[in-house]
């Protein structure tokens, strides 16, 4: 199963998707696909930056949806404080 | 002007019955509500824990727990090391085993301590660059060992 999770004050929320469904053309899976598209693309617009992990290799940034991505992270916009 | 009197009185025991009557039902609405709000809190630090120990090495995850500080090699740079506390305070940045600055940089929306601290390791990870860009860099003062048996940094601190 793919993941995409948000982090947020209420711990992460996650969208999950079967990616061999997807390429079978399964109708709940390309739901969900499209689920985890429409909350990428709001996140970003609200400046939180997406992150492909690779477990024990170091996390690639993401600037657009990939459905083929395993695991994403969406972590919050960042400031100096 | 008895009349008024009157009034004003029966308006007062009316506003008292009524304060009497409401005022342990809203305090205690909102001490529900405070311990509902602290429990989701709760669960969330549980749930941001949980993350971490899914996304980090088991070696990393023991260091963050040992040491309560995560070490994070710089992608673009190997002789540097970013040290992400446990608890919320500045990262401290090393070169070559030397303390060289503090950085304060955090999310902008409030999220746990866990999550803080993923949300360091995969920007500098992922987007080094913009994140030291981002920070607030700060001089190691005052020059606090960071660590007892880094021989390299001790006379540094000592400086």
């Amino acid at each position: 199963m793919a993941v995409l999770r948000v982090l947020s004050r209420h711990g992460d929320s996650r969208v999950e998707w079967d990616a061999d469904a997807v390429a079978q053309g399964d109708a709940e899976a390309m739901a969900a696909v499209q689920e985890a598209e429409r909350i990428f693309a709001t996140e970003r617009s609200r400046g939180s930056v997406a992150f492909r992990i690779f477990h024990g290799r170091p996390a690639q940034r993401m600037d657009t949806f990939d459905p083929s991505a395993d695991d994403v992270v969406i972590v919050p916009r960042v400031a100096g404080g | 002007m008895p009349g008024f009197t009157f009034d004003l009185a029966v308006v007062i025991v009316i506003a008292l019955a009524g304060a009497m009557l409401f005022l342990p039902q809203f305090i205690a609405s909102r001490i529900e509500a405070g311990r509902r709000a602290k429990a989701e809190w709760s669960n969330a630090q549980l749930r941001a824990d949980m993350l971490l120990e899914e996304l980090l090495t088991t070696s990393e995850y023991q260091q963050l727990n040992e040491r309560r500080y995560l070490e994070v090699v710089s992608p673009s740079n190997p002789e540097r090391a970013y040290r992400l506390p446990r608890a919320p305070g500045r990262v401290a940045v090393f070169e070559r085993g030397v303390h060289i600055e503090n950085l304060c940089v955090q999310p902008v929306d409030q999220v746990p301590e866990g999550d803080i601290i993923l949300t360091h390791k995969l920007m500098i990870e992922g987007s080094e660059q913009e994140y030291l860009r981002l920070a607030v860099h700060f001089e190691p003062r005052p020059r606090v060992p960071m660590r007892r048996d880094n021989v390299v940094s001790w006379s540094v601190w000592h400086d």
